[in-house]
Order: C-alpha cells, then sequence, then structure tokens
C-alpha cells in the first residue's frame, strides 16, 4: 500500500569501468561491440573488465538490496528504482543500469518493482537535454521520468512543456530541497499548470535527516549534507507544501545508506509538520503515488486517452429518440491536434433521451472531451452508463 | 471535567547493519540498549529539530514506559497535544549512543490497553516471520513459543 517511488541505484561510470580495465591491460573503448579476432592479451582485458563489470554490478546489488530489504522490513509495497543522469541524456552513452539490476532481485511476493529515470537539468540543459521523440526509445523502457531543475528557466521548462501528455512526459518534478537557497521563486502559475497536467512534486525526505545524498555525485550546484541540509530542506519543503497547499505532493525516500529509511507513516507525520494537513500528507505516499504509477503507464498510449471513447451521433433533437452510439477504438479516435490539454472536460453523464436537448453541443464535446487525459481523471473505463 | 489525554506510541528500533533474517530476536553481541539512553536521545533529537520551546512542549509528559533489548521494542507515552511533535523527533533521531538505528513507529494509540495489544500483536507477527523463513513445520515447538509468553506477560504488567 505505501510506495516509496525513489530508491537510488549508483551509477557505474564509463570512466570506472575503463580506468578499472586499463590497469590490467589493454582496454577497449567500447564496452559493447561484436569483437572481431583477438589476441590473447585483449581477451584477458576484456574478460577482467568482464569480471569487474559483474563485479561491480554485484556490489551495486549488494548496496540496493540492503536498502530495499530495509524497506520491506518497515512497510514499503511498491518500490521504484531510480537512475539518474546529469545534465543530458546522450543516446551513445546511455546505459539503462535498472534492468541487468532487477534480474538479479528476487521476486517478493506483494511486491512491486518499478524502473525510473532522473534527469538532473542545469544551465546547459536548457538548450536540450535528450528528451526527444528521437531518443523516445530510450526512455521506454523506464516507468517513471523525473526532472530535477536547478534554474529557473529549467524549472519552467519542466513544468510547462514536459507535463503535457506525450510518451516522454516526465510526470515527476523533484526539487533539489538542500540547496543553500532555492534558486527560483516557485511561481504559482507554473505549479498549477503542472498540477493540473497530472505532475507531481517531489518532496525527498533523506534531506530532512541530514544522511547523505548521491555519494557518487554530489548535487550540482553543491547541496550540503549534515545541519545546513536540514535547515535548508525544512525551508525549501515548507515553501513547495505552500505553494501546491498540499495537493500534489509526493513523498519518497532519496536514501541511500539504509540506516536513512523511514516507515512510511513516520514521513507522513514529518509532512504534517509542514503544514500539509493529516490526510493529505499521508495521500502523499500512498494515493498520489499510486495515481501517479497508473497515470505514467499512459506513456504508452496516445496522448493519456485511457478509456474505450465513445462517438456518439446526435440524431435530430427529437425527444423521445436515442442517440446512435458507436464503439470507437482508441487508437483510431480522431483526436485533434491540440485537444491534449483539453481533456479536462468530464465525460459527461446523459440521462439518455431525457437530455437530447442537451445531447448535441455535448454530443460533440463528447467526441473530444471523451480525451480522458493524464490529469486528475485517468480511471479505469468510464462508460456512460446512465445513458445506456 | 478535564482529563490528562496521552497517546501510546510504539517504536520499534531497527539496528543498522540489519542483523540476518535467520538469527533468532535474542541475544545481541553489544551491550544492550537502556531506556534512559533512548530518553536522552530522543531529548536531544527534539531539541535539535524543535528547539527549546519543543523539548518544552513535550518534555513534561515523555516517559519511556517500557523497552524490551531482545526485541528493539519500546512504548512511549506522551501528551496528546505535542504528540506530533514527539513522533517526529522519534522518526528523526538517527543514533542513539552513537550506534545507528531506525526508528519504526508500529502504532499510535490513546489507550494503553491498545498499545499492550498492538505490542504483542507486533511480537507475534515478528515471530511469525522468522518461522516463514526458516520453513519450520507447522506445530514445531521451539524457544519462540517461551519467548512469547514471557514478553506478553511483562507488556501486559504495564501500569498507566
Amino acid at each position: 500500500m505505501f510506495a516509496d517511488l525513489n530508491v537510488p541505484v549508483p551509477t557505474l561510470t564509463k570512466q570506472q569501468l575503463t580506468q578499472a580495465a586499463s590497469k590490467k591491460g589493454k582496454g577497449k573503448q567500447e564496452p559493447s561491440g561484436p569483437p572481431p579476432a583477438f589476441s590473447p592479451a585483449q581477451i584477458t582485458a576484456i574478460e577482467s573488465r568482464l569480471d569487474l563489470l559483474v563485479h561491480c554490478r554485484y556490489i551495486l546489488f549488494l548496496v540496493v538490496k540492503r536498502v530495499l530489504i530495509m524497506a520491506l522490513l518497515v512497510g514499503y509495497t511498491i518500490v521504484a528504482f531510480n537512475q539518474t543522469v546529469e545534465r543530458k541524456v546522450d543516446p551513445k552513452t546511455h546505459v539503462n543500469t535498472l534492468d541487468p539490476l532487477l534480474a538479479q532481485l528476487r521476486k517478493r511476493q506483494g511486491v512491486v518493482y518499478l524502473k525510473r529515470l532522473t534527469i538532473v537539468l542545469d544551465e546547459d540543459s536548457e538548450k536540450g537535454f535528450g528528451l526527444t521523440n528521437g531518443n523516445a526509445a530510450l526512455f521506454a523502457p523506464y516507468d517513471l521520468l523525473a526532472l530535477v531543475p536547478t534554474t529557473a528557466a529549467s524549472f519552467s521548462l519542466a513544468c510547462l512543456t514536459h507535463t503535457q501528455p506525450t510518451p516522454l512526459t516526465t510526470h515527476i518534478i523533484a526539487l533539489p530541497l538542500t540547496l543553500p537557497r532555492l534558486p527560483f521563486n516557485l511561481k504559482h502559475t507554473l505549479i498549477r499548470a503542472a498540477l493540473k497536467n497530472g505532475a507531481v512534486f517531489e518532496l525527498g525526505y533523506v534531506g530532512a535527516l541530514g544522511g547523505e545524498s548521491d555519494p557518487a555525485l554530489s548535487l550540482p550546484s553543491g547541496g550540503e549534507s549534515g545541519a545546513g541540509a536540514k535547515r535548508n530542506w525544512w525551508a525549501a519543503a515548507r515553501e513547495v507544501a505552500r505553494v501546491t497547499k498540499g495537493k500534489g505532493i509526493l513523498v519518497s525516500g532519496g536514501v541511500w545508506n539504509e540506516a536513512d529509511l523511514r516507515a512510511p507513516r513516520d514521513v507522513a507525520n514529518l509532512i504534517t509538520v509542514l503544514g500539509v494537513s493529516q490526510d493529505i500528507a499521508h495521500d502523499a505516499s500512498t494515493k498520489v503515488a499510486q495515481s501517479l504509477v497508473l497515470r505514467a503507464q499512459t506513456r504508452r498510449t496516445y496522448r493519456a486517452v485511457l478509456s474505450e471513447p465513445k462517438v456518439i451521433i446526435p440524431s435530430l433533437a427529437v425527444p423521445g429518440a436515442t442517440d446512435i452510439e458507436m464503439k470507437d477504438d482508441q487508437t483510431q479516435l480522431p483526436a485533434p491536434a491540440d485537444q491534449g490539454t483539453n481533456g479536462k472536460k468530464r465525460p459527461l453523464e446523459q440521462g439518455g433521451p431525457n437530455d437530447t436537448t442537451l445531447s448535441e453541443p455535448s454530443a460533440t464535446a463528447t467526441q473530444d472531451g471523451s480525451n480522458l487525459d493524464g490529469a486528475s481523471r485517468t480511471k479505469k473505463k468510464k462508460r456512460k452508463a446512465a445513458a445506456s | 471535567m478535564v482529563r490528562f489525554k496521552n497517546r501510546w506510541l510504539l517504536v520499534e528500533l531497527l539496528p543498522v547493519p540489519a542483523p540476518l533474517p535467520g538469527r533468532a530476536p535474542t541475544g545481541q553481541p553489544q551491550e544492550g540498549l537502556t531506556s534512559k539512553q533512548i530518553w536522552a536521545a530522543l531529548k536531544q533529537s527534539i531539541i535539535t529539530h524543535f528547539g527549546d520551546t519543543g523539548w518544552g512542549a513535550v518534555g513534561s509528559s515523555l516517559t519511556i514506559k517500557y523497552f524490551s533489548p531482545r526485541t528493539n521494542l519500546c512504548i512511549i507515552r506522551v501528551a496528546r497535544e505535542p504528540h506530533k511533535i514527539a513522533w517526529a523527533g522519534v522518526a528523526l533521531m538517527t543514533a542513539i549512543d552513537g550506534r545507528r538505528y531506525v526508528p519504526h513507529v508500529v502504532h499510535v494509540s490513546g489507550t494503553i490497553k491498545q498499545a499492550q495489544l498492538a505490542a504483542i500483536r507486533h511480537n507475534r507477527e515478528i515471530v511469525a516471520r522468522y518461522r516463514a523463513r526458516a520453513k519450520l513445520p507447522a506445530g514445531y515447538q521451539d524457544s519462540y513459543e517461551e519467548y512469547l509468553q514471557t514478553s506478553a506477560q511483562e507488556i501486559e504488567a504495564l501500569q498507566d
């Protein structure tokens, strides 16, 4: 029932791999390439690198496994493994470290493993950081995408453009809460736009404990750890809670050291100290997380349409005449290009023949209003039960 | 009439690094914790995070009523108004006497009776987990039974 959507997985940098390999012998630059004929020296080099890879992966696996075990002990059932990428995603060098990791983890009953990719944005990423349609194949295996903006421009980019329902929506916007001063003002309009599109803002509680976040890379533009981080965390988190009014908040771990993990109800209590009411705080690690995961699956659909829309062709406005209904497959729905953001209209609950006076304008609305977009309306198939 | 209302927090202190799941809940290699140490660590945590005002709100009513070194199970009583401060203080506590623990609040109740029931239930769940891991046949008599009974008696003996 409780979800921790941020269990970080340390990244093996290519540098580490080639560095270690070059100590043992000649190393090749390209780790994955079908090799032609090899000399024995090269073979030993490659084998040693493979050993190292396996060894590194095993250590990675152990590190992650400890956090995972503690998380399960404490009561989380939905766990998302998080791979962090700095600055931009380069299709040539991007390695998916999560798939082999998940292959090694034992299947536990009642526990859901998810995969998540986080991209840290800074000034360099403003021009583009690889989240394009061309690279969409890279992002397909990940269940959740997240962005960490550190500048004002990247923040507005993240809130406005990247929350639109496309196959590349980043549903999670994680703010760096331990920076000495939040570099941008949280503008209410931006945040409201992001929430309407279905994004959530993430608060990672590891900063509140002063725990170490990310030993491999210190957060760009210097997040501290220790007492200073705690103070910054409380200030920034309180600010986020104020601007979002607690509604679109997702609470997650981001815990590297298993000693920093906390039970979900403890974390909910910490969020109430920030000024959020108790039921919203409890929702932040349960309902918000679950509906987010569901919403993230809409990346596989066209513009986040989940249900099978019914196309209703209005008959002439004669009282007593029923409308002709056609079921339409969701892939064939001729959605106009700008309907993505219009999907807020609730699918109309019509009263059947009694409502034929309303049926004409509403029928056109249902054609495009059946777009249940990602935002708040995504549930299972909505049938116009009242109409039929 | 003015009744003094309390909250009873049932806290399990999980030691880090976590011991192997096969090991029985009894026996710790290092010297055990005492309730005084927990109280001191909790006080320190509340003063660090909520200041003197926080400790002033909580301090007069905060008591550690029960602690079992074998299960690391702790029952804390606080007054009802500042119980969130105390709960947050527990959650933000990272180490006791230099050793790291993960505080896990299992149950919060308003009466001691419910806290006792929750503690007994929690012990049984832990033992059941151990037994399932060890894949013992049902009805197998082991030392857990006797341990469960003694701990249940200790918990029942709690007075307000």
